[in-house]
């Protein structure tokens, strides 16, 4: 974690299209009509219990079309359903992901490969495992504004660092040792941890530095394993006493 | 019959109706194909090298594309519009179809297993099920023709469950990665061995298609044809003869008889249209799948064939078995981390684990008929929408343990034979019909204790295996947890089984149906058992056998 102060005027922008900038434009528009559209619970029913407060959401299901069973797979089409998170729950997607998956030397981090574009349109899309996630993410992120604003009185993002990792601290393992109020946001925060880290590693940045070397044409026969990758195998047959059982090419 | 213009009309443009048509061309046969999809062009509609993150949703999967968004399978899979299915209470089954010029062979796993002579007559071995009409040594040298034409890599290794190919058939497989050389360590430890996979992939160049080049996903299809598909093989192939015309769109609602009960020809939806067409011809092959070839037969009903055609033994419909399938695995600790290399390959297993049991079974040992395989899953792959498993914490230490598990997982999938049993079969729901009017299938399906018994042996057997390797699979499922649901691995086969007799069998051991001497059924309906293998080399192999004898009997005038 930076110990910077966030930048606390930070709106995450997403990458867009012109048919779903538009939508933006509109989405902004009202958004600044309605202040405290971040939080989507109502806060005043917010009790710290034991168990926990949790953010019972009643969001409507997702009816959009999906892109069919014949898409055009040469030119993939804009996904055709909107996208839906309001900008400060894309800005709370942001912030939540570059704690995750921060920059790390060359490499960008999670926002700067537009990882929150690719969680929007996830939650937004209209199939059955995506909209199972909508309700999940949204209520994690619904649940980590309350918590803010129970512990420090202000929406997630405009906390500063040190206050955001000391909620991220509670809420990021999930084990034995959970305390019992942390449990289902800790289960809700590892769906999108999840989500967070397949979009990261997804973007073509992502996936140079995973290290997948693969979707090249090869010329001649396949290479097979580098001496490198060889000998790492012995090593670890070695240690797992399978050296003897080593695999001998029959060939006819 | 002066107004016939093609010999013989097939149905069907996937594995068995491609290779008949291929066939029948090339022995001067002019062949009309029907196909209910929509026309298809591989060498402009694949999506080759695209990537997950270029995809909707990461490439992930859902109702409209099973296996997800840059899949082979246009307008088909599980669920197809306007073509519904139903089930009879208690029952889950799940009906792949791919409407689609090329059927299912534009996206299959390209596993190309033969069948043993255990395996064609497991009746005669353990009193179950039925064996087939013919011996192995009948039809390995047409294995052979098959495996030629097609295109198979592989290796003779002399393993049990796998009969060698005659010298010069085989395409050299391409070398094992990492993964399978531990596992093959951690198996042999028990006295199993792996052998390379035989797949339908080209290792060498052939007639129009091109090598293999060890990248991209095969289940985005294969614009150059190095995996098989016959769009990209058979049917242009067959189209050269300048005998063969295709209709695409074309869903054939019934095979069309006289009054003596002789085959005239099929009636089918123009789908574009809307409008039926009757079509004639001499003789009418059946290769539209299955199941679906068995629907077209009981929605056929006449005077002379009111049980539907062909199916005065009943049969149609019966004795339907799918592979049983679960799925096990486990992070290998010791591939944390390890070295980075281009693991593509063909894309998937070079090695596999070939059933290794028969002699335990002749000594009794087991609890359970029949065998199984595991094929492997692993490797450095490109990263798609669940890359990352199941991580805890946050920043620069979550994504450096991302990245040390990534590579570091196996999977096994087991696929194991099935007993025919009356509980499996399908027939005609009657009340439901699909877009056009025409009657849908409804399935039965239960499985039985020679299953889930197959299914504890092959999770107990894969535990050992991991823990060889350091890596903890945890509990157990049960079986009835652990197999998957009938159709999920999309090899059913039976529907219109082979037989001796027509008492009990709906075709001769040539797909030729006992009711009717110019009506064949060219698909993996007329299997007798479901070997553990994956059924398309078989259903091509009988394909190419049979109709080089129906192009036979027609030059005789027999048919």
């Amino acid at each position: 974690m930076t110990d910077k102060q966030p930048d606390q005027d930070y709106q995450y922008l997403p990458r867009l299209s012109r048919r779903e900038s538009l939508k933006w434009m509109g989405i902004l528009a009202a958004s600044a009509a309605l202040p405290g559209l971040a939080a989507c619970s109502d806060n005043t029913a917010v009790a710290a219990t034991q168990a926990g407060h949790w953010p019972e959401l009643s969001l409507a299901p997702v009816t959009a079309k999906g892109y069919g069973k014949d898409p055009n797979l040469i030119i993939p089409p804009e996904t055709p359903w909107p996208r839906t998170l309001t900008p400060a729950q894309l800005t709370t997607v942001a912030v939540l992901s570059d704690i995750l998956v921060p920059k790390d030397g060359n490499v960008p981090s999670a926002s700067q490969v537009n990882v929150p574009d690719v969680v929007d349109e996830w939650v937004s899309a209209p199939y059955a495992s995506q909209q199972r996630d909508r309700i999940t993410i949204l209520s994690a992120l619904a649940w980590i504004d309350d918590e803010a604003e129970l512990r420090f009185q202000k929406p997630f993002t405009k906390l500063s660092s040190a206050q955001q990792t000391a909620i991220i601290d509670d809420i990021a393992y999930e084990n034995a040792k959970t305390p019992e109020q942390f449990q289902r946001i800790a289960t809700a925060f590892s769906r999108f941890r999840s989500l967070v880290l397949a979009a990261f590693f997804c973007s073509p940045e992502g996936t140079k530095d995973i290290g997948y070397l693969g979707n090249v044409a090869i010329a001649g026969d396949y290479p097979g394993p580098t001496e490198e990758a060889k000998q790492h195998l012995d090593k670890m047959l070695q240690e797992l006493g399978l050296s003897d059982y080593a695999y001998q090419e029959q060939r006819a | 019959m002066a107004d016939v213009k093609h010999d013989v009309i097939v149905v069907g443009s996937g594995a068995g109706g491609a290779m008949a048509a291929y066939e029948l061309t090339k022995s001067g046969v002019k062949v009309l194909m029907l196909e209910a999809g929509r026309d298809y062009d591989p060498k402009t509609e694949t999506p080759m090298f695209k990537r997950n993150g270029e995809a909707p949703l990461m490439g992930a999967g859902n109702v409209d594309k099973d296996f997800g968004f840059y899949d082979a399978t246009v307008d088909g899979g599980w669920t197809v519009p306007d073509e519904p299915y139903t089930m009879a209470e208690g029952t889950e089954f799940l009906w792949w179809r791919a409407r689609m010029l090329g059927g299912r062979t534009n996206h299959w796993g390209r596993y190309s297993l033969r069948f043993s002579e255990h395996d064609f007559k497991g009746k005669s071995r353990d009193g179950l099920g039925a064996d087939w009409p013919f011996e192995y040594d009948e039809l390995a040298p047409w294995y052979d023709k098959t495996e030629t034409l097609v295109g198979v890599c592989g290796a003779n290794t002399g393993h049990e469950d796998m009969p060698p190919s005659s010298p010069g058939v085989l395409q050299t497989p391409p070398t094992p990665r990492i993964t399978e050389l531990l596992v093959a360590a951690a198996a042999k430890k028990e006295g199993i061995d792996l052998a390379p996979m035989h797949r339908a992939v080209l290792t060498a160049p052939k007639d129009i298609r091109s090598k293999c080049f060890y990248a991209t996903p095969c289940g985005h299809g294969c614009s150059i044809g190095a995996a098989f598909q016959t769009t990209t093989s058979l049917i242009p192939l067959a189209r050269e003869t300048g005998l063969l015309e295709v209709v695409t769109d074309a869903m054939v609602r019934s095979v069309d008889t006289d009054d003596d009960g002789k085959v005239t020809g099929v009636t089918y939806v123009d789908k574009k249209t809307g409008k039926d067409e009757k079509l004639s011809a001499r003789v009418v092959i059946l290769a539209a799948s299955a199941c679906e070839s068995a629907r077209i037969l009981l929605n056929s009903k006449s005077k002379k064939h009111p049980n539907g055609l062909a199916n005065s033994s009943g049969q149609v419909g019966r004795n339907i078995m799918d592979s049983t399938g679960a799925n096990i695995g486990a992070m290998v600790p010791a591939l944390r981390n390890r070295p980075r290399y281009n693991e593509d390959g063909h894309t998937s297993n070079h090695l596999f684990i070939p059933w290794w049991g028969h002699q335990a079974q002749a000594k009794g040992e087991l609890d359970f008929p029949r065998g199984y395989h595991f094929e492997i899953g692993s490797g450095f792959r490109e990263p798609g929408s669940s890359v990352a498993g199941d991580l805890q914490g946050y920043g620069k230490a979550l994504k450096d343990e991302a990245k040390a598990n990534y590579g570091a997982y196996i999977g096994f999938a087991l696929r194991g034979e099935m007993l025919p049993n009356e509980h499996c079969y399908m027939e005609i729901d009657d009340k439901v019909t699909d877009k056009w009017g025409i009657p849908v299938a409804k399935f039965h399906w239960k499985w039985s204790e020679h299953e889930l018994n197959q299914i504890k042996h092959g999770l107990e057997t894969a535990k050992v295996i991991f823990a060889n390797m350091g890596a903890d699979v945890g509990e157990l499922p049960t079986p009835e947890e652990a197999i998957l649901k009938g159709g999920e691995i999309i090899h059913e086969v039976g529907s219109t089984r082979m037989g001796e007799s027509p008492t009990d069998s709906v075709t001769n051991q040539w797909g030729q149906t006992w009711d009717c001497n110019n009506l064949f059924v060219m698909d993996a309906g007329v299997f007798a058992s479901n070997p553990h293998k994956n059924c398309t080399l078989t259903i091509m192999t009988l394909a190419m056998r049979n109709a080089d004898w129906l192009a036979t009997q027609m030059k005789q005038g027999v048919i």
